[in-house]
Parts: C-alpha cells; sequence; structure tokens
C-alpha cells in the first residue's frame, strides 16, 4: 500500500542514522586496531613483516569494499560461524579501513626526519621511548588530517551495507521510497543526512591540515 | 613622447605605500640603472612598467600606450617589452628551442621553421647556440639566465627590463650574462635595468637612478653620479656598497 | 569443515564473467575520459573563474564529496524518471560516475594547478600570452604531473567503485557475480574470484598509468 511522504518518515530516516553512525565507528575501531599492527609492521625493521603489511595494504585496496562484504557475509556460514548480518559487514569494514588507515599511519611515521630519531636518541632515550615521546606526538599530527578525512569516506562506505540487508540510512531509504513512490525526495533526504554528517569532518579535516601547513 | 613615461605613479601594497608620486621619463636608447635598497621600490618600478602589477594612481605610458587604463590591451604591448626576472622563469617541462620558440609561436603566429630559425639567432646572441635541445635543469645559472634573454630577444622588443637578474647567480657565472648585456646596449636596445652591479652600472649605463623610500631620489649621468654624488643618502648608499 | 570448496562451477561460468569483466573496463575508460574533463573544467572554474563559478564549482565538489555514491546512483536511477526524464541503465550508470569521479578529480586538478609557481604565469605574460595561452602551455602539464599519482590512483579506485552499479543492475563484474551466485549457490567461491579479478584489473591499471606517464611526461 502506497502511503504519503510525510514528517514520520523523515524521523525514521534520522533515526536510521544511528545505525550509520554504529557502524562507522565500529569500522574504525576495528580498522584501527588492525591498522595500527599495519604500521607497525610496514616500519619494522624486517623484511618479512614490511612485505605482510605492504601484501595487506595491496590486495586490500586492489578489491572493491562490496566484494570484500560479501566474502565476509558469505564466508563466514561456510566456516560454520553463524554471525549477524551486521557483524559481518562490520567485521569487512574493518579489513578494508585497516587496509587504509594502516597506510595512513605508516606514512606519517616514515614522514618523520630520521634526524628526529637521531635528535632523541642522542638524549639518552630507548627505542619505544623514542617512540612514544618524540616520533608518535608528530606522527599524530601529521595522520589527523588523511584520517579525520577516511573517516567520512567510512561514513559514506556504510551504505554499501544496505546492499547485505543491513537496516542503517541508505536501506531505510531504500524501502520508504518503495512505501511512498517518492524515491527524489526520499534519495535526496537520506543525501542531505549524509551530508549533515561528513560535511562537518571534511571541514574539520581541511582545517587540521592548514593548521599543519601553517606549523611547518 | 618618449619611449616610457611615468607620470605621478603611486603604488600601495595593502598600508604599505612602495611608490610615490615617480615621475620619469626614458628615451629610445637610453640605458637606465636604477640602485638602491631593498624595499626602495625599484622592482615594483619595473613591473608597473608592462603592468605586472597594476598602479593605485597615476599614469604610466609606455610606447603610446596606457598602461594604468584598465581596459588596455597589454597583449601587445608585452610582445615588445622584454621582461627578464631575477629567478629566469624558465619553463621547466619544455626545451630551451621551445621555451624560445613559444612566444613568436603563440603569440605572433609564426610557424615552427621560421620559428626554430629565430630561436637559432636568438641563442647565437647570447652565445648558447649548442644547448637548443636542452632542458632547463640540464644548465647551469648562468645559462639559463641568457636563455630567459635570447627568449625575450625572440620577439624582437622595442625595450628591455632586467629585475635584479644577476642576483641569483654564483659569482662566476655573473659575467657571461653582463657580457651579452653590453653587446646589446652597443647593439642600441633601450634597457632598463636594476642591479646592484655598480661597476657594470658605472661602465655600460647611460643614466643612473637612485630609489630610496619609494621615490627617484637621485639621478644623473652614470659618471657623475657615482663620482660626485649629490644627496648624503646616495653618498652613504654607495659608501655601503662600495668596498 | 563440512563444506568442499567448488570453483569449478564459477569457472564453467567464465564467459559470463568475461561479459562482465568488459563492461567495467568500458565503464572505467568512459568514466576516466568524462569525470577527467569535468574535474579540469570545476577546477578551472575554481581557479579563474568568477564568483558565481567559484561558488558553483566549489558546491558541486562539496555535495559529491559528502555523499556517497550509492546514493548518487539511486537519486539518478530512480529519482530522475520522476522528472520525465527515461535513462536507460549503463548511461546512468556512466553519468553517476562520471559526475563523481569529477569532483574528486577537480580536487586533485586543483591542487596540482595551484603548485605550479606565480613566477611561471608572470613569465608566459610577460611574453605578451593570454591567461588561456598561458594555462594551455605553461600551467596544464606541469600541474597534471606533479599530481600523477593522486589522480591515478582516484582512477584505479573508481575501477574499483565501479562494483556499485550493480545495485541498478548494470552488468558488469559485479553483477555477473551475483548472477552465477544465484544460479549455483556457490556465494563464496564466486566473490572470491571477483575479487582476485578485481585485483588483476586494479595491477593492470597501475601497470598502464605508469607507461602513460612515461610517454606523456617524458625527457628525451
Amino acid at each position: 500500500m502506497i502511503r504519503d511522504l510525510g514528517w514520520i518518515d523523515v524521523f525514521y530516516l534520522a533515526l536510521a542514522m544511528r545505525w550509520t553512525i554504529v557502524l562507522t565507528l565500529l569500522g574504525l575501531a576495528g580498522g584501527s586496531a588492525i591498522g595500527l599492527l599495519i604500521a607497525a609492521f610496514g616500519t619494522s625493521r624486517h623484511v618479512p613483516a614490511r612485505l605482510l603489511a605492504q601484501g595487506y595494504v595491496g590486495v586490500v585496496q586492489g578489491i572493491p569494499l562490496l566484494a570484500w562484504l560479501f566474502i565476509f557475509y558469505f564466508g563466514f556460514p561456510i566456516f560454520g560461524v553463524t554471525v549477524p548480518g551486521w557483524i559481518a559487514a562490520a567485521i569487512g569494514l574493518s579489513v578494508y579501513a585497516a587496509g587504509f588507515l594502516g597506510e595512513i599511519w605508516r606514512g606519517a611515521l616514515v614522514s618523520i626526519p630520521k634526524t628526529q630519531w637521531e635528535a632523541a636518541a642522542s638524549i639518552g632515550l630507548s627505542y619505544t621511548k623514542q617512540l612514544r615521546h618524540v616520533i608518535i606526538p608528530q606522527a599524530v599530527r601529521i595522520a589527523t588530517p588523511p584520517t579525520v578525512g577516511f573517516v567520512v569516506q567510512l561514513i559514506k562506505n556504510t551504505s554499501l551495507a544496505a546492499v547485505i540487508g543491513f537496516v542503517e540510512l541508505t536501506r531505510e531509504g531504500q524501502m520508504t521510497a518503495a512505501a511512498t513512490l517518492q524515491p527524489l525526495a526520499v534519495f535526496m533526504l537520506v543525501a542531505l543526512g549524509y551530508f549533515c554528517l561528513c560535511y562537518p569532518l571534511t571541514q574539520y579535516s581541511r582545517f587540521l591540515e592548514r593548521k599543519l601547513r601553517v606549523a611547518r | 613622447m618618449s619611449l616610457v613615461e611615468l607620470r605621478s605613479v603611486v603604488k600601495r601594497f595593502g598600508d604599505h605605500t612602495v611608490l610615490r608620486n615617480v615621475d620619469l621619463n626614458v628615451e629610445k636608447g637610453e640605458i637606465i640603472a636604477i640602485i638602491g635598497r631593498s624595499g626602495s621600490g625599484k622592482s615594483t618600478l619595473l613591473r608597473c612598467i608592462n603592468g605586472l602589477e597594476a598602479v593605485n594612481s597615476g599614469e604610466v605610458w609606455v610606447d603610446g600606450v596606457a598602461v594604468h587604463d584598465p581596459r588596455a590591451d597589454l597583449r601587445a604591448l608585452r610582445a615588445q617589452v622584454g621582461f627578464v626576472f631575477q629567478s629566469f622563469n624558465l619553463f621547466p617541462h619544455l626545451t630551451v628551442e621551445r621555451n624560445i620558440t613559444l612566444g613568436p609561436r603563440i603569440v605572433r603566429g609564426i610557424d615552427g621553421k621560421a620559428a626554430e630559425a629565430i630561436a637559432r639567432d636568438a641563442l647565437k646572441r647570447v652565445g648558447l647556440e649548442e644547448k637548443l635541445h636542452a632542458y632547463s635543469d640540464q644548465l647551469s645559472g648562468g645559462q639559463q639566465q641568457r636563455v630567459a634573454i635570447a627568449r625575450c630577444l625572440a620577439m624582437s622588443p622595442k625595450l628591455m627590463l632586467f629585475d635584479e637578474i644577476t642576483s641569483a647567480l654564483d659569482p662566476e657565472l655573473v659575467g657571461e650574462v653582463l657580457r651579452v648585456l653590453e653587446a646589446m646596449a652597443r647593439e642600441g636596445m633601450t634597457m632598463l635595468l636594476v642591479t646592484h652591479e655598480m661597476n657594470f652600472a658605472r661602465r655600460v649605463a647611460s643614466r643612473v637612478l637612485f630609489m630610496h623610500e619609494g621615490t627617484i631620489f637621485e639621478q644623473g649621468p652614470a659618471r657623475e653620479f657615482f663620482e660626485a654624488p649629490k644627496t648624503e643618502e646616495l653618498r652613504s648608499f654607495l659608501g655601503a656598497v662600495l668596498h | 569443515m563440512a563444506y568442499s570448496f567448488q570453483f569449478r562451477d564459477v569457472f564453467a561460468a567464465r564467459d559470463a564473467l568475461q561479459d562482465g569483466l568488459v563492461l567495467t573496463l568500458q565503464l572505467t575508460a568512459t568514466t576516466i575520459t568524462f569525470g577527467f574533463a569535468i574535474g579540469l573544467g570545476a577546477a578551472a572554474a575554481y581557479m579563474y573563474g568568477g564568483p558565481l563559478l567559484r561558488r558553483a564549482a566549489q558546491t558541486y565538489v562539496e555535495v559529491i564529496r559528502n555523499t556517497p555514491l550509492l546514493v548518487q546512483l539511486f537519486v539518478m536511477f530512480f529519482g530522475l524518471p520522476s522528472l520525465g526524464v527515461k535513462l536507460d541503465v549503463i548511461p546512468v550508470a556512466t553519468t553517476a560516475l562520471a559526475i563523481n569521479l569529477g569532483a574528486y578529480a577537480a580536487e586533485i586538478i586543483r591542487a596540482g594547478l595551484e603548485s605550479v609557481p606565480k613566477s611561471q604565469v608572470e613569465a608566459g605574460l610577460s611574453l605578451g600570452m593570454t591567461r588561456g595561452e598561458v594555462f594551455r602551455h605553461i600551467v596544464l602539464m606541469p600541474a597534471l604531473r606533479n599530481v600523477y599519482p593522486s589522480l591515478t590512483s582516484q582512477f584505479v579506485l573508481l575501477m574499483l567503485a565501479t562494483s556499485v552499479v550493480s545495485q541498478i543492475a548494470a552488468p558488469e563484474l559485479f553483477y555477473a557475480g551475483s548472477i552465477i551466485q544465484s544460479r549455483t549457490y556457490r556465494d563464496f567461491e564466486v566473490y572470491v574470484v571477483i575479487a582476485v579479478m578485481y585485483l588483476a584489473v586494479s595491477l593492470f591499471l597501475r601497470a598502464i598509468f605508469a607507461i602513460c606517464y612515461h610517454l606523456l611526461f617524458r625527457r628525451p
């Protein structure tokens, strides 16, 4: 039965945004955990570790996110593990995010000039202390703008979870469009919802980048 | 009318007034050296002449063209006025030949073969004929600057403006560039040079201008200028510079 | 593990996969061409246009970059017919992809244009060239050379993103996968094969772009 598009639909769309946010945060958390490992491996002195990190990044960045989502969604049952769809989506997003975050963070670490390491060593700091007090604080400042930029990508990427049936903003939009036969208005509202989430972060990332450039 | 006429030119950058009521006449064939401290407005004066900087008030006339008029067709004028920069500004993605033929080809519509002949000729005048197919990063600073001069010469200009063209060069490379300038002067080119090369100015220039705090503080024929400076400011500047 | 991987069924359908792959490559090529043109136009509008053009370019870039491709696709495919515009799947897919790529390309190209020193422009103007001539002969190629890695990375990302148009039933590689999946029930194997195929294409594309760099920006 077709109903008119009303404020109740806008309300439900807004409500669905919370799942977009939850999925983004899950992907960010998982992606960060794995990404830290990738960054650490990628800057290791041991060649096998670096190759492993490079391989991970290369493979993840060379395969569409949709494929990753489907692989995890269909893969888990095959290996005898039953997980709800949204967990498969979260894991797929995490694996994907790690491939980008790991590379961003590795890049930030590598961009710290060797002279900083030398200066830290010459005041008597051990390797871990050099990392903790001198290198990582600087790397964090350099990595923050692109990381915030990637969070924006992640928010947009959660829209693909709609394809495996997870009811976040886009899926809610699809259902609403089908129910009201007003696809243009509904999907414009959906776009607006994403815009409201993404635009502030995009501006923040630009602000951080400007600050960083001035500081250098 | 003189080739270049400046009448009461004022130029401001924000709150800072760089040129204060500058008047200047340049006749054809004159070689004018402009000296002064940094910030005295020398480069800005030059850039106002070919319109790279717009004046805030006053008039700039070059070869009968009102440069200060917002509606002026600066394109045609600039094709007649060569400008050589301190940092050469060669086009890194083009060979020396293409750097030099770009102007003739695009602005004058001269075709390939004729343009190449012009390039060879210009390079011969600066003594770099063999570098026709080199790229700028394969050349020394002095060679790059000579190519930059050749690039201007290819347009057969009526007037050449030089903005501290030897300041960015290693000392041993300055001579080759100055020799090219001397040759051009002998051929009768009208030249305005902002320079720190005092000996060159004294030898080659017909007239020297001393710029101080945005005005032409003193000027005169080269010999008189250097041997008998009239103002205290010029005396102290020359004293600091000629040691 | 009480499951044996059956890749045989997937390989049996390789004709369907090949057809899908061909469309993916075609979509990629068309989108890169139009997307680059749009991006160049938007970047030029931003850098050299009046306040109105600049605002328009900025709005376009911000709206596209802050909304998902899937939603943009749905707006075009499901939304436009209600305005009386009837389009086939592939034109809609190409248009949505090109508009999407254009916004990302615009940002990258703009950074490239800004990276060319102002002194180069002054040198060109001083020879009597117009601003248009200066742009074409002096600014453009060095600008593109400076951002070539970012730009081509974006193109590779675009190729991977063509998988999204499977959601409006455009018969490219990913859609071919879902068809095979529904026929053979080999869900997992199908998508693993598809993933490997995308990986191969992305490596192939990167190699092509590396060759293009040498052709475009070579120095004898």
